[in-house]
């Protein structure tokens, strides 16, 4: 895959949006692939126990989902050069997610878009807020 | 409870290797019902498997620090590749206690991470992450 040119990429552009219901079996193989098995995320009696309403999505599979949609657009995931957010609202097993971008500046000089970037579930929380990915162009 | 005398701790986790049936496990776990969207491609946040877990692991299991699981929220994260993970790279990892305050009943951890390559030291990964740590009661 390659990456996006400079020329093509303008403030304001957005990502194609990504929704994915979450599934606790996909929670499940995410523990798996991950090596976290904290209960929050597979024990509902547990997750119940710590005052959780039920079992939730790691943060890091919530991410992994933004980044795929960052990835995406970018022409690969080698052009993702960062990313970040904050882990605002948990996303519960079952609750659908949609990813979010748009840029909101391009270095010409470094050839490099910054977006910002988020998800909401379909219970209209945003879980991932605050969020901000660079992508890198080629000319 | 995590306490500012333990901001500087680093935990290294040396010779993770990018194995590429792991990071296909994890793209096909992200992917879920769906296709994987670069198949072969080692997704961004596998950092999870070679950089937070072997780390992490060992900062949860620091007696003295003393962070309680059940009380554990990942707050905030980021990431910055300045370069590509390949499958097949090995990487050295290291996490670090930047800052610890305690504020409201909770207790925040800061922490900065970074992995990389073994044969020419150059990093693939840095990152920072901001863990909440409820107090039991």
């Amino acid at each position: 895959m390659t990456a996006l040119e400079l020329s093509g990429v303008a403030i304001g552009d957005a990502i194609t949006p990504l929704t994915r219901t979450v599934t606790q079996a996909q929670i499940n193989a995410y523990a798996d692939a991950s090596g976290d098995a904290n209960p929050i995320h597979l024990d509902p009696a547990f997750a119940v126990s710590v005052g959780l309403p039920g079992t939730i999505a790691h943060g890091m599979l919530e991410l992994g989902i933004l980044a795929e949609a960052i990835s995406v657009w970018a022409g690969g995931s080698a052009n993702v050069a960062s990313l970040s957010c904050r882990f605002s609202k948990p996303l519960r097993a079952g609750d659908t997610i949609t990813c979010t971008g748009t840029v909101v500046s391009v270095d010409e000089a470094e050839r490099v878009a910054t977006l910002e970037v988020g998800a909401s579930s379909d219970r209209g929380d945003r879980v991932l807020t605050n969020g901000r990915a660079t992508v890198r162009l080629s000319r | 409870m995590p306490d500012q005398s333990h901001v500087g701790r680093r935990y290294s986790a040396p010779g993770q290797r990018i194995a590429p049936e792991s990071a296909a496990q994890m793209a096909a776990a992200i992917a879920g019902p769906d296709p994987v969207a670069e198949p072969g491609a080692v997704p961004p946040t596998f950092a999870a498997v070679y950089l937070l877990s072997p780390t992490f692991a060992q900062l949860f299991g620091d007696a003295e620090v003393g962070i309680d699981l059940a009380g554990l929220i990942h707050a905030e994260q980021s990431f910055e590749w300045p370069e590509p993970v390949h499958p097949g790279d090995i990487v050295d990892s290291t996490t670090e206690i930047t800052a610890v305050d305690a504020k409201r009943g909770m207790t925040f951890v800061r922490l900065a991470m970074e992995a990389a390559r073994s044969a020419d030291r150059t990093v693939v990964c840095r990152g920072t992450a901001l863990m909440i740590v409820r107090s039991a009661a």
